[in-house]
C-alpha cells in the first residue's frame, strides 16, 4: 500500500466536458476549481492583515508541519520539512509583501490539496456499476444475475424515507447542505447511492484522508467531487482553508454534505454534541451571498443513517471503552479496510429486509425554521417570512461573526432534535437494548465496566426475552405514534419470536465474537460491549421503553444515567 | 435612533418604559388595558401590531402568560427583532427556559433574558444600579445596553443564557423563602446561611442545565440575591414576608403587589431535583411550605437536621 501514489488518480482528458443546462451544478466544478481556490485563497489573505497575524498564523503552520513531518521518514516528508524549516529562517527577516506573498503560497497550496475533483465520466461509470458491484458483493453465488439487474437487490436493502420530492424540488430553488448522522464509513457511500437512486443531485464532502488510503475508493472519491481532509494536518491555517472552502462551495450553490458529529459516533448512541464548524460555514456563505445582493437560498437537511448491522462495530466500541477515542482519532486498520469482512457484512443482511435505512428530516433554513414546498421560510405560525431578516441589522444585509456562531449553536440544536425524532429503531438495536437491560437488572448496583466483564453468564430464557421484546416494541410503537422516533418495517411487523432469530442469524458469523446465541432454551448474552453498542442507539428512551416492571424501570434509569462521551 | 417596545404594563414594564424614555427614545408600552403613559416619550397602547416597528422588543410578562403572549406577538416579527424577556420564571418541571419558548413560538432567533438586582422602584427613579444580559448575541446586549444603560444604569452581558436564567429563578425563590425567614423574625446568620446554601443549590440545578457556575457568583445570582437580602422591598421579599404573618396564599399574592413566580418555582425544581439525582432540599422545604404541606417550623427543623458535609 505505502508504494502507491499517495495523490489521487485522475483520468486523462480527452476533450472538455460541456455540461447540459439540466446537470447538476457540480459537473461545472472542474471548470470552476481554479476560480474558487482563488476565492479561498482571497478569503484567507483578508482574514490575516496585519504582519503579526501573518508572522502568528505562518509560525504556527510551520511549527505544526515540522513536528509531523519529523516523525516520517520517506522522501517527500523530507522535502516539506526543508521548505517549512526555510520559512521559519526567512519569516523574522520578511518584508510585509514577502510575508504576504508566503501566506498565499501556503494557502494556496493547501487549498489545491483540499480541492477534489468531478468527472463526469467517473461519475456516469458508477451510477451504472456501483450497484451492481455492491450487489455482487452482496450475494456473490448470484454474481451474473445481481449484475444484470443491478440494484435490485440493493433497493431493497437500502431504504430511503422522508420527503424526498420536496428535497427534489428544493435543490432547484437552493443549496442543500445534508447533514447526517454518522457511525461507520459506509455512510458516504450508502447516502451516495441513496442521492443517486432517488433522483437527487450528488454532494461534495470532505472525506478524511484515511478513507483515501484505498486506492479504488480513492479513485472514486475524489473523481466524484469528495475533498481530501487531513486530520494529521492541526495548523490553524489549514482549518481556516477547510472552512473557508466548504462555504466557498455552498456560497457558489454547490450541494454539500457534513457529519455534524466529526467523527464516527464511537459509543454507537445518537449524536447529541455536534461539531458544526461546516455547519458555521453554511450560515457564512448564507449571510455574505445576501450581504452581496444574491438571494440563494440554502436548506440544512438533518438525516440519520441507521444500520441493522455496523460494519466496524467492534473497532468503534472498543475504542469508545478504552477511552482512546481521542488518542485513536483516525483509526486506520479497522474492518472498513478487510475485504472479506465487507463479503461476510453484506451477506448478513439477507435475513433482514432492510440492512439500511437513510430517513431524511424536514429541511430547515440556515435559522432552523421550517420551509415550505417551495422554499420558502415559514414562522412558527406558518407565515412565509425572508431569511434574509436574521442576518439585517438595522435595514443592513451584514457579514457578522460573532452573530454567525450564534446561529450555528442554535441549528447545532435543530439539527440534534431532528436526529432524535428521525432515528430509525433496527430491530438488533431493540433486541440488543432488552437484552442489555436484562443484564443492568442482573448486576444491580455494578458500575458499567463490572457489567462488561459478565460475558456469556447472564441467561434469559427464550419465550421470557421474546414477552420483553414484544412489549418493549409496544411501547416503541407508543413513541412512534407520538412522533418521537420511527420504527423499521420488519420490527413493526414480525412477531417477537421471529424478530429474535432473525437479529441472531444477522449477527451470528458476521461478528468475530457471537453476541448473543442460544443455549439450551435461553438466551445467553455473549459479548455484552456489542450489546451495549447497539443498545445505545435508544440508550435516550430507556425509560420510556421500560413498561410496568419496577425492576426493569431501575435498569433504565441506570441505563439513562450511564457515564458515557458519544 | 432605533425604536424600544415593552411588552406587559405591569409595574416592571412599566419602569423599563420609563428608564428607556428617560436617554430620550421614544417607546412602546402594550398592554392590555390602557395605561397612563408616565412620561412623554412613552406612547402607550393596546394594539400588539405596533409592536412590531421597534426593534428591540422587552418581554415584561409572567412565565404563565409567555406561550400566549409569544404567539400573539409572533404575528409581527421576523428574524430582524431582538427580544429580551425579564421574566424569573420556567416553564414546567424539566425547566424549559423562557428564552427556549420565545425561540420556538416566535420566528425570532436573537434572544436572550435581562436579570440581575432591578426592582421597578430604583428603575423608576434612576438610582445608580446594574444589571446583566444573558445572550448568543453580542448585538442583544449591545442593543439593551442602548436602551436601558447610562450614567445610572451599567450593563453587563454574557453568553450563558440558561445560566442567568435559573440563577434568576432561584434567587426568586430564595428572596421568598428570606423574606419569610425575616418576617419570622430569623437574624442575620439565618439568612446568610439561607442565601449561600441556596446559590449552592442553585448552581448544581444551573449546571445540570448546562450554565456555568460563575454565572452565579454573578449579577444573576449572587447580586441579586444581595440586593433581597438588604431589603429593596421587591414583591418576593414582600410575598415572603406576608406569608410568614400568617396570611393565606391568594392575600400574599395581593400584597406583593406583582406575579410572583417563586411558588412555581419551588415545586418544579423539586421535581427536576429529583429526577436529575441532584439535591435540592431548600426548594424541596419550601415547596412542602408554599403548598401547605409542612409548616415553617417544620422545614426548618428538617432541614438543620441534614447530616453536615464539606462545604
Amino acid at each position: 500500500m505505502k508504494l502507491l501514489p499517495t495523490k489521487p488518480l485522475r483520468l486523462p482528458r480527452l476533450r472538455t466536458y460541456v455540461p447540459a443546462p439540466t446537470d447538476p451544478k457540480i459537473f461545472w466544478f472542474n471548470s470552476e476549481r481554479d476560480d474558487i481556490v482563488n476565492d479561498v485563497v482571497r478569503r484567507i489573505l483578508e482574514r490575516y492583515q496585519s504582519d503579526e497575524d501573518i508572522e502568528l498564523c505562518l509560525n504556527d503552520a510551520a511549527y505544526n508541519e515540522i513536528r509531523r513531518h519529523e516523525a516520517r521518514t520517506d522522501e517527500g516528508a523530507k522535502n516539506r520539512l526543508e521548505y517549512w524549516r526555510g520559512i521559519v529562517r526567512r519569516l523574522s527577516r520578511m518584508s510585509s509583501e514577502g510575508r504576504q506573498e508566503t501566506l498565499r503560497e501556503c494557502a494556496t497550496k493547501m487549498a489545491y490539496d483540499v480541492a477534489g475533483n468531478f468527472d463526469p465520466r467517473v461519475y456516469k461509470f458508477a451510477a451504472k456499476a456501483v450497484p451492481g458491484l455492491l450487489t455482487a458483493v452482496m450475494n456473490p453465488s448470484s454474481v451474473m444475475r445481481s449484475l444484470l439487474d443491478s440494484g435490485a437487490r440493493l433497493d431493497e436493502l437500502v431504504a430511503a424515507q422522508g420527503p424526498i420530492e420536496k428535497l427534489r424540488n428544493l435543490q432547484r430553488k437552493g443549496t442543500i447542505v445534508l447533514a447526517p448522522t454518522h457511525c461507520s464509513n459506509l455512510d458516504s457511500i450508502a447516502i451516495a447511492w441513496v442521492l443517486l437512486r432517488e433522483g437527487l443531485s450528488p454532494v461534495v464532502y470532505g472525506a478524511g484522508k484515511n478513507l483515501f488510503s484505498n486506492p479504488i475508493i480513492s479513485f472514486f472519491m475524489h473523481n466524484l467531487g469528495a475533498y481530501r481532509v487531513d486530520r494529521r494536518i492541526k495548523a490553524t491555517l489549514y482549518k481556516d482553508v477547510l472552512k473557508s472552502y466548504s462555504s466557498v462551495m455552498i456560497e457558489r450553490g454547490y450541494h454539500s454534505l457534513f457529519f455534524p458529529g466529526g467523527t464516527r459516533s464511537r459509543s454507537g448512541a445518537i449524536e447529541r454534541r455536534l461539531k458544526l464548524g461546516l455547519a458555521g460555514s453554511g450560515i457564512d456563505a448564507f449571510s455574505r451571498n445576501h450581504s452581496r445582493g444574491i438571494k440563494r437560498p440554502v436548506y440544512f437537511v438533518p438525516a440519520t443513517i441507521n444500520y441493522a448491522l455496523v460494519l466496524e462495530a467492534e473497532t468503534l466500541i472498543d475504542d469508545h471503552l478504552k477511552e482512546a477515542g481521542r488518542h485513536r482519532y483516525i483509526i486506520e486498520d479497522d474492518e472498513f479496510s478487510r475485504v472479506e469482512r465487507w463479503i461476510s457484512f453484506f451477506s448478513r443482511f439477507r435475513a433482514l429486509e432492510s440492512a439500511c435505512v437513510i430517513r431524511f428530516g424536514e429541511p430547515m433554513d440556515p435559522f432552523g425554521n421550517r420551509v415550505d414546498d417551495e422554499g420558502r421560510s415559514l414562522a412558527p405560525d406558518g407565515r412565509t417570512i425572508d431569511p434574509m431578516t436574521y442576518v439585517t441589522r438595522r435595514g443592513q444585509a451584514v457579514v457578522d461573526h460573532a452573530r454567525d456562531a450564534a446561529y450555528t449553536r442554535e441549528l447545532g440544536e435543530s439539527i440534534a432534535h431532528s436526529y432524535g425524532v428521525e432515528t430509525v429503531a433496527m430491530p438488533t438495536q431493540l433486541l440488543a437494548h432488552v437484552i442489555f437491560r436484562r443484564m443492568v437488572r442482573a448486576t444491580p448496583g455494578l458500575d458499567l465496566f463490572a457489567r462488561l466483564r459478565h460475558r456469556g453468564d447472564i441467561a434469559i430464557p427464550v419465550e421470557e426475552l421474546a414477552a420483553d421484546l414484544g412489549n418493549t416494541r409496544d411501547a416503541l410503537l407508543g413513541l412512534e405514534q407520538r412522533g418521537r422516533i420511527h420504527v423499521d418495517a420488519l420490527l413493526r411487523r414480525e412477531s417477537p419470536m421471529r424478530i429474535l432469530e432473525r437479529c441472531l442469524a444477522t449477527w451470528d458469523g458476521y461478528h468475530l465474537r457471537p453476541v448473543a446465541k442460544i443455549v439450551s432454551g435461553s438466551v445467553l448474552a455473549e459479548d455484552p460491549n456489542l450489546l451495549l453498542y447497539y443498545a445505545n442507539r435508544l440508550r435516550g428512551f430507556a425509560v420510556e421503553l421500560s413498561g410496568a416492571n419496577e425492576a426493569d424501570r431501575a435498569a433504565a434509569r441506570d441505563i439513562e444515567v450511564m457515564e458515557l462521551r458519544t | 435612533m432605533s425604536r424600544v417596545a415593552v411588552l406587559g404594563g405591569g409595574s416592571f414594564g412599566r419602569a423599563l418604559a420609563i428608564q428607556v424614555a428617560r436617554s430620550g427614545r421614544v417607546v412602546t408600552l402594550w398592554s392590555r388595558q390602557p395605561r397612563d403613559p408616565a412620561h412623554a416619550n412613552v406612547r402607550s397602547t393596546t394594539r400588539i401590531a405596533e409592536v412590531g416597528q421597534a426593534e428591540l422588543v422587552f418581554v415584561a410578562a409572567p412565565s404563565i402568560h409567555i406561550d400566549g403572549l409569544a404567539q400573539e406577538v409572533g404575528h409581527y416579527l421576523d428574524g430582524t427583532h431582538l427580544l429580551v424577556h425579564v421574566s424569573r420564571g420556567l416553564i414546567g418541571s424539566d425547566l424549559t427556559t423562557l428564552t427556549q419558548r420565545l425561540r420556538s413560538s416566535t420566528p425570532c432567533r436573537r434572544v436572550g433574558v435581562l436579570a440581575g438586582p432591578l426592582v421597578a422602584r430604583a428603575l423608576a427613579e434612576g438610582e445608580p444600579g446594574g444589571a446583566i444580559v444573558g445572550s448568543l448575541f453580542p448585538e442583544v446586549t449591545e442593543a439593551v445596553r442602548e436602551a436601558i444603560g447610562g450614567p445610572t444604569m451599567r450593563i453587563y452581558g454574557t453568553s450563558d443564557v440558561v445560566g442567568v436564567e435559573i440563577a434568576s429563578a432561584m434567587v426568586g425563590l430564595f428572596a421568598l423563602g428570606i423574606g419569610y425567614a425575616q418576617g419570622r423574625g430569623f437574624g442575620p446568620a439565618t439568612t446568610a446561611m439561607l442565601a449561600t446554601r441556596g446559590m449552592a443549590e442553585a448552581m448544581r440545578v444551573g449546571v445540570a442545565c448546562g450554565a456555568t457556575e460563575r454565572t452565579f457568583s454573578g449579577l444573576a445570582g449572587f447580586g441579586d440575591l444581595m440586593a433581597a437580602v438588604a431589603g429593596d422591598g421587591r414583591p418576593e421579599s414582600l410575598f415572603g414576608r406576608a406569608l410568614a404573618e400568617g396570611l393565606p396564599l391568594p392575600e400574599a399574592a395581593a400584597r406583593a403587589g406583582a406575579f410572583v413566580e417563586g411558588a412555581g418555582i419551588a415545586a418544579q425544581v423539586t421535581a427536576f431535583a429529583e429526577r436529575h439525582g441532584l439535591e435540592a432540599p431548600i426548594s424541596a422545604g419550601m415547596a412542602a411550605l408554599l403548598s401547605g404541606r409542612a409548616s415553617g417550623s417544620a422545614v426548618l427543623a428538617q432541614l438543620m437536621s441534614r447530616p453536615v458535609r464539606g462545604e
